[in-house]
C-alpha cells in the first residue's frame, strides 16, 4: 500500500499516502501526485500513515512539488508521521515544503 | 700591509708596539673600551691619543669617511688645537689623498707641498711641520685615515713611524667599525624582538591542530610576520568554520591588517552559518577602517565531517582545488573580488560533497614557488599533494613543502595552505586504496540472506534487519534509521550496478559488533565507479543522490571493500550504538560521529 486515499476538500486535493514507501511503490507515489496535480489545485499530501519512507519516495514528494510550484499550485505536506518528519529532516527538506499538523491548520494557514 | 711604503732598512728593528701582535693589542684594548663604552666618539679619542702618545707628536687627527663616502670628516684632534668637524672633500689634501691613494703618506716639510691644507694652520696658528697620515681600512672598505703631525724630537717621520702609525691604524679602523656594528646590531636586536613578538602573537592566532579534525592548515611567513592566516573551528554540531585569507602587501602594515581580519573571522564565523554573509559583513567592516590600498582576498567556508557538505564563499582569493576520488584535480570558479575594496560587494554561497575527497585552499605564495625561471602553480601543487595522497593529511601538506624545500624551489611570499580531508572524516565512504581488512575478529555473524535484485525483495529483508538490530540492543529509532540507510543501500546495487534490470543477485551478511552492527553487501555487477555516486547538493531540489546521503549521514562507516579479483562489489556497512559511544568513551571518530550523525539529537 502506498497510496491510500485521494479526495477534494474545499477546492483543494488531498493525498494520503500510507504504510511502507520504497523502490518499489514510489513509482505509484509519482503518478498519482502528477495525476492530482494535473487539476491545477492546491495538494494536500498526508503522511500520518507512513511508516516508512525512503529517498525514492522523497524525490516522488519533490518532483510533486517542482510540478507544483511550475504551475503555481502548492504541494504542502500534512500530519506528517515522526519516521516521515525524520526522513525529510536527514534530506534537509523539511524547511523546503510547507508542512502542517494537519488539513485544518493548512486551510487556517492559506485560507 | 697592503699600503705603498718604504722598506724598512736591513738594521731596522722594529718596537714590540709596531708588530702586529702589538696591533692586535692595541685593537683589542680599543674593543674593550668600545664594549665599555658603546660610544663611537669616545673610543675613537682614546685610540688617537694613544696614537699621538707612541709615536710621541705634538698633534694629531682622526677623519671618518661620510656614508656616501665623499666627504672626511675630523672626528678627533689631539693636541694644542682642536679641529673636530673639519670637514675635507675626498681625494683634496693630505688626508683626502691619502684616503683616495690609499696609501701611506710622508710629508717632510709641509708648507712645500703643493698638497698641504694651509687653511687650518692660518685658522688655529698651529704650525705643521711634517706629516705623517695612514689610511684606515677594514678589508677593502676604506673607511678614514689618522694623522699625525711634528714629531716632539724635530726629527722627520721614518718609515718606523710610518709601520707604526699604519699598524694602528688599522686597529683603530677595527675597532671603529665593530663599534659600528655593534651599533646596528643594538638597533636591529631591538627590532628583532619585536618582530618576534608580533609573530608569536601572530603564531597565536592560528588554530591548534588536532589530529581528531579531517582539516588542518600550514603558515609560513616569508619575513618575520604573515600577511596570510587561516583559521578553523569546530562549533557545537561538529560543523567546522574555516578561512584562508591573504592581505595584500608584506610587512607589518600587512601583518596588523592580517590579525584584524582573522580575529573578526574568528568572532563572526561562531555566528553565522553563511559564509556569503559573513564575507559581506568582513568586508563592510574591513571597507571603513582600513587605510586605502590594502586589501584582502579571502576563501570563508562551513564543513559537516557527517555529510562532506561543504559551503564556502570566496572573496577574489585564487579558486581553491578539489579533488574527489577517482578524478583529477580541479580548480573551483573565481569569484567577487577582494575585502576592503567596494563596500556592497555581493559574494556567492556554494555548496559541493566531498564525497571522500580533498579540498584546498591555499595563498598564491604556495603556487608563486620558483625554481629559476618555473612556477610552481596549481598543476604543481596538485602534482605535490596526489605524490603524498596515501599520508595522513598534516603529513601530507608538510609533505608539499619539504619536497619543494629540499627541490631547490624558491618561496617568494608567504606560505598558506588549509586542506579538509573528506576521507578522514570518520565515514570513509570512498577509498581508493583500503587493504582488503582482515575479518573483524569482534564480529559476530549473525545470519546472511541471498536475494534478487528486484525492489520487491527490499520489504522482506528489512524485516530481517530490524530483528537483528534489536538483537544488537539498537533503540528503536537508531533501527529505524538504520533500516533507511541499509535499503538505500541495497536500492543503489539495484539502480545503479545492476542498471535496475532484475538479473543479478545481492547477498546480505549481518554481523554484531559489540558496539553495534556490521552489513557486508557483495553484489556480482561491474564494478561501480566510486567516483560516480555523488550525493546531491543539499540545497538543489532534485531527486538523485539523496540515497548516498542518507547513508553518509545515518552509518559511522559505509567503505567500498576491493574484491581480489571477478565482478562485483562489496560494501560494507557500520553503525555504532549511539549508547556505546557514550558508556565506553568511544574512539575519537566514533564519539564524534554520535555527536554530529544524529540531526534528531540537535533539532
Amino acid at each position: 500500500m502506498s497510496v491510500s486515499n485521494i479526495k477534494e476538500v474545499q477546492g483543494r486535493i488531498v493525498v494520503s499516502l500510507a504504510g511502507e514507501i520504497d523502490l518499489e511503490n514510489a513509482g505509484e507515489v509519482r503518478k498519482a501526485l502528477l495525476a492530482a496535480l494535473k487539476q491545477k489545485k492546491d495538494l494536500l499530501v498526508d503522511l500520518a500513515d507512513v511508516d516508512y519512507i525512503d529517498s525514492s519516495g522523497i524525490a516522488s514528494l519533490v518532483e510533486g512539488l517542482q510540478v507544483a510550484r511550475k504551475q503555481k499550485n502548492e504541494l504542502s505536506l500534512v500530519a506528517v508521521s515522526p519516521r516521515a518528519l525524520r526522513v525529510l529532516e536527514l534530506a534537509r527538506l523539511d524547511k523546503v515544503f510547507s508542512i502542517y499538523p494537519d488539513v485544518t491548520a493548512a486551510f487556517a494557514a492559506r485560507p | 700591509m697592503a699600503t705603498a711604503q718604504s722598506d724598512p732598512g736591513p738594521g731596522d728593528i722594529r718596537p714590540p708596539t709596531g708588530t702586529d701582535a702589538g696591533g692586535l693589542d692595541f685593537a683589542a684594548s680599543l674593543a674593550r673600551s668600545f664594549a665599555a663604552s658603546l660610544n663611537v666618539d669616545a673610543t675613537v679619542g682614546q685610540a688617537l691619543a694613544s696614537i699621538i702618545h707612541l709615536l710621541e707628536t705634538e698633534a694629531g687627527s682622526l677623519f671618518l669617511l661620510d656614508d656616501k663616502g665623499e666627504t672626511l670628516v675630523c672626528r678627533a684632534s689631539a693636541g694644542p688645537v682642536k679641529i673636530d668637524g673639519l670637514a675635507v672633500p675626498m681625494g683634496q689634501g693630505i688626508v683626502g689623498l691619502t684616503v683616495a691613494e690609499d696609501r701611506l703618506t710622508f710629508v717632510e716639510n709641509a708648507y712645500e707641498d703643493k698638497n698641504f691644507f694651509r687653511a687650518a694652520d692660518e685658522r688655529t696658528g698651529f704650525v705643521t711641520r711634517s706629516i705623517l697620515c695612514a689610511p684606515m681600512r677594514v678589508g677593502e672598505k676604506l673607511i678614514g685615515a689618522v694623522q699625525v703631525l711634528n714629531k716632539i724630537s724635530g726629527q722627520p717621520f721614518d718609515s718606523r713611524d710610518g709601520n707604526m702609525l699604519q699598524v694602528m691604524a688599522n686597529a683603530a679602523a677595527l675597532a671603529i667599525s665593530n663599534a659600528r656594528l655593534a651599533d646596528q646590531l643594538v638597533e636591529q636586536e631591538r627590532i628583532r624582538r619585536e618582530l618576534e613578538l608580533a609573530a608569536e602573537i601572530q603564531r597565536n592566532l592560528l588554530p591548534v591542530p588536532d589530529d581528531d579534525l579531517p582539516i588542518c592548515g600550514i603558515n609560513r611567513p616569508i619575513r618575520e610576520v604573515s600577511g596570510d592566516f587561516y583559521d578553523y573551528f569546530e562549533l557545537p554540531d561538529g560543523t567546522i568554520a574555516f578561512a584562508l585569507g591573504d592581505v595584500s602587501g608584506k610587512g607589518m602594515n600587512a601583518a596588523l591588517l592580517m590579525a584584524k581580519t582573522a580575529s573578526l573571522f574568528r568572532c563572526l564565523g561562531k555566528t553565522i552559518r553563511d559564509p556569503a554573509r559573513l564575507l559581506s559583513i568582513l568586508n563592510r567592516e574591513i571597507c571603513e577602517t582600513t587605510s586605502r590600498g590594502m586589501f584582502v582576498t579571502m576563501v570563508a567556508g562551513l564543513y559537516e565531517p557527517s555529510t562532506g557538505t561543504l559551503r564556502y564563499a570566496n572573496a577574489g582569493h585564487l579558486p581553491p582545488l578539489i579533488k574527489f576520488p577517482d578524478r583529477l584535480y580541479e580548480t573551483l570558479a573565481p569569484e567577487a573580488p577582494p575585502l576592503g575594496i567596494l563596500r556592497e560587494t555581493q559574494f556567492v554561497d556554494h555548496e559541493i560533497n566531498l564525497n571522500g575527497g580533498l579540498f584546498v585552499a591555499f595563498s598564491d605564495g604556495i603556487t608563486e614557488f620558483r625554481h629559476g625561471e618555473e612556477e610552481l602553480g596549481t598543476d604543481g601543487l596538485s602534482l605535490l599533494l596526489e605524490y603524498a595522497h596515501d599520508r595522513p593529511l598534516a603529513q601530507r601538506l608538510a609533505s608539499v613543502l619539504s619536497d619543494l624545500d629540499q627541490g631547490g624551489w624558491q618561496a617568494r611570499d608567504d606560505l598558506t595552505i588549509l586542506a579538509i580531508d573528506d576521507r578522514s572524516a570518520g565515514r570513509a565512504w570512498q577509498r581508493e586504496h583500503v587493504e582488503q581488512p582482515p575479518a573483524p575478529t569482534e564480529a559476530e555473524f549473525l545470519f546472511g540472506i541471498t536475494f534478487p535484485a528486484e525492489p520487491s525483495r527490499l520489504k522482506l529483508m528489512r524485516p530481517a534487519i530490524r530483528a537483528a538490530a534489536r538483537a544488537c540492543q539498537f533503540e528503536d529509532e537508531e533501527i529505524q534509521d538504520l533500516l533507511l540507510a541499509a535499503g538505500e543501500a541495497v536500492e543503489n546495487i539495484m539502480v545503479h550496478a545492476y542498471g535496475g534490470g532484475t538479473k543479478g543477485e545481492i547477498t546480505l551478511a549481518v554481523h554484531r559488533l559489540p558496539d553495534g552492527i556490521l552489513l557486508r553487501l557483495r553484489d556480482f555487477a561491474p564494478r561501480v565507479d566510486t567516483g560516480k555516486i555523488e550525493p546531491r547538493p543539499l540545497e538543489e531540489v532534485r531527486p538523485g543522490g539523496l540515497g548516498t546521503h542518507f547513508i553518509r549521514a545515518i552509518m559511522d562507516d559505509a567503505t567500498f571493500i576491493p574484491l581480489p579479483d571477478g565482478e562485483g562489489n562489496l560494501l560494507e556497512l557500520v553503525k555504532r550504538r549511539r549508547s556505546a559511544g557514550v558508556a565506553n568513551g568511544g574512539e575519537a571518530g566514533t564519539e564524534r560521529f554520535g555527536e554530529t550523525g544524529d540531526s534528531k539529537d540537535r533539532d
